[in-house]
């Protein structure tokens, strides 16, 4: 069964027409079938995405089978995808991101896909200067409206600097885990396993947590 | 089923002057601008998360006409706004820091431009009235939500206090039951506030329990809730009830903080209209939940956008 009408379908070529590198998309699937049982759902929706652009390329590993590939690109857990262009961005997902989380793989796609950088021009040069390891968990829900602008905010800002890595976290798959970060609002940000804050900031905000963190 | 739901940006807009400017895309601003599209009004319709406003945070709507079995209060916002869009009506997502809205070329300031426009259509809505009590700012986020859409899955087989009686309370504590059947409802009027249909099915769940006529006196724990207390209206007595996640749904406050002096508010802060919801400003106008009446519904606000926007093409039309 098709995932997207017709017209979204539509919507999202042109959305992709254009871009003008390759945005590789690599699926990590589990053995553990309670996280896995999305699985299917996730190569969905990228078998969908995969035919709406020539340019959107999908790779599918085990994070069990394909260890020394999972480890490379520092694959905590599975399911897992992990975005990049001829390089690795730091751009993770852990869980299916479907839901309001559909609208962040998809604007992750358009600004890695054109080579774009979508943070306010102001805080671009201070995102750069991070030179310390930054590690964003970002805790969501697919129901909820509000945990979109802070994944993309973290994906943003790891696409700037590569110190920064960026995780998306669906509380739902990834329960326990979440629960071990005492995770009971969302969206949580939690920087360098240590610092948290809730709520969907400006990155500016954003921006001044992380800075805050890593004094 | 699966679900894969998205804001879809058009064409980065290159204009930045309209007859007509929405803000919020909420029922009352997409049903305004499907309206004010199909009058041919040069409109754009400004919208800081993703079309719905609250509606959005609704699992699901049973008293919209027309769906007999309900609509998902994000689906019916995707249709309203596609069918704004269709009708030539932009949406532009972005915050408004601030307005100008004196005069006869009112601004607004987004948080990357500025955009002009003849008239305005104010549909910002309101946001959760925050609970006071001692406690409530230590959790905030931390236990205590005010969207059981968002973060009920974070609370399965939790001990789950929802604070109000009022439709949404109800709704969220139906919604919460596929989570947890441990779930108390602490209300200060001495009765519910739901419509009867919502209290006869929360009824229905066993295992729920009502303490009516009381008010949340603390919310207590170390570092996360571990329990409420709350103070018995007739007798003054005190109960502590166990709990991991309070859930409040205790009325709203309206979305009004950006707007200056110039624009008339109500002491709670909501905006006064006549009866075309024409605000004390000319060219201004207020729908939906903004602004001051009794009663706040999808329809009514649907209903706000519609004569907003006929009192809008009538205001541009004598100029």
């Amino acid at each position: 069964m098709a995932l997207l009408s017709n017209e979204d379908r539509e919507y999202l070529k042109g959305l992709f027409t254009g871009m003008k590198r390759d945005v590789n998309i690599m699926l990590f699937t589990t053995e553990e079938k309670n996280f896995c049982s999305f699985c299917n759902d996730i190569k969905e929706i990228l078998e969908e995405l995969k035919s709406l652009s020539d340019k959107i390329k999908t790779h599918e590993y085990s994070f069990e089978k394909d260890k020394s590939i999972a480890d490379e690109y520092s694959v905590k857990r599975g399911p897992a995808l992990v975005l990049k262009a001829d390089k690795d961005l730091g751009i993770k997902y852990y869980g299916i991101p479907a839901g309001y989380e559909f609208s962040s793989l998809v604007e992750d796609i358009v600004d890695i896909g054109n080579d774009t950088i979508s943070v306010d021009e102001s805080l671009v040069e201070k995102v750069k200067s991070i030179d310390v390891p930054v590690h964003l968990q970002v805790f969501v829900t697919h129901t909820c409206p509000y945990c979109p602008p802070a994944v993309r905010t973290a994906h943003k800002f790891a696409m700037l600097n590569e110190n920064i890595k960026a995780d998306m976290i669906d509380s739902n798959t990834f329960y326990e885990y979440a629960n071990s970060y005492g995770v009971q609002g969302v969206p949580r940000v939690v920087i360098n396993e240590k610092h948290h804050f809730e709520g969907a900031l400006p990155e500016e905000e954003y921006l001044k947590q992380i800075l805050n963190a890593i004094m | 089923m699966l679900q894969l739901k998205m804001a879809k940006q058009e064409e980065k807009t290159k204009n930045k002057s309209f007859d007509l400017v929405i803000i919020g895309g909420g029922p009352a601003g997409l049903t305004a601008g499907i309206y004010a599209g199909r009058a041919r009004i040069k409109t754009a319709i400004i919208e800081e998360m993703i079309a719905g406003g609250q509606s959005a945070t609704t699992e699901h709507l049973e008293n919209y006409p027309g769906f007999k079995n309900g609509v998902g209060g994000v689906e019916l916002a995707m249709m309203m706004e596609e069918q704004a869009k269709k009708f030539g009506t932009e949406v532009i997502y972005d915050s408004v820091v601030s307005a100008k809205l004196e005069g006869e070329e009112k601004e607004i300031h987004l948080a990357s431009s500025v955009i002009k426009a003849k008239s305005v259509i104010i549909a910002t809505g309101a946001t959760p009235r925050r609970i006071k009590a001692e406690g409530s700012e230590k959790f905030h986020g931390k236990g205590i939500s005010y969207c059981a859409t968002c973060d009920g899955a974070l609370f399965r087989d939790k001990k789950i206090v929802i604070v109000g009686a009022g439709n949404s309370a109800i709704e969220e504590g139906i919604f919460m039951q596929r989570f947890s059947d441990d779930i108390t409802f602490v209300q200060d009027l001495p009765y519910l506030t739901a419509e009867k249909i919502l209290q006869e099915r929360i009824k229905s769940y066993p295992k729920t329990k009502f303490y009516l006529g009381a008010i949340v006196k603390s919310i207590n724990g170390n570092d996360k809730v571990e329990s409420v207390t709350i103070k018995v209206a007739k007798d003054g007595s005190e109960i502590d009830i166990p709990a991991d996640g309070v859930f409040v749904y205790i009325g709203y406050s309206p979305k009004t903080g950006f707007f200056g002096k110039e624009l008339k508010l109500n002491e709670q802060g909501y905006i006064p209209t006549d009866e075309n919801l024409k605000t004390n400003l000319d060219g201004v106008y207020a729908a939906g939940d903004v602004r001051v009446k009794d009663f706040r519904q999808v329809i009514t606000a649907a209903a706000d956008g519609a004569i907003a926007a006929h009192s809008v093409e009538k205001y541009l039309e004598n100029k």
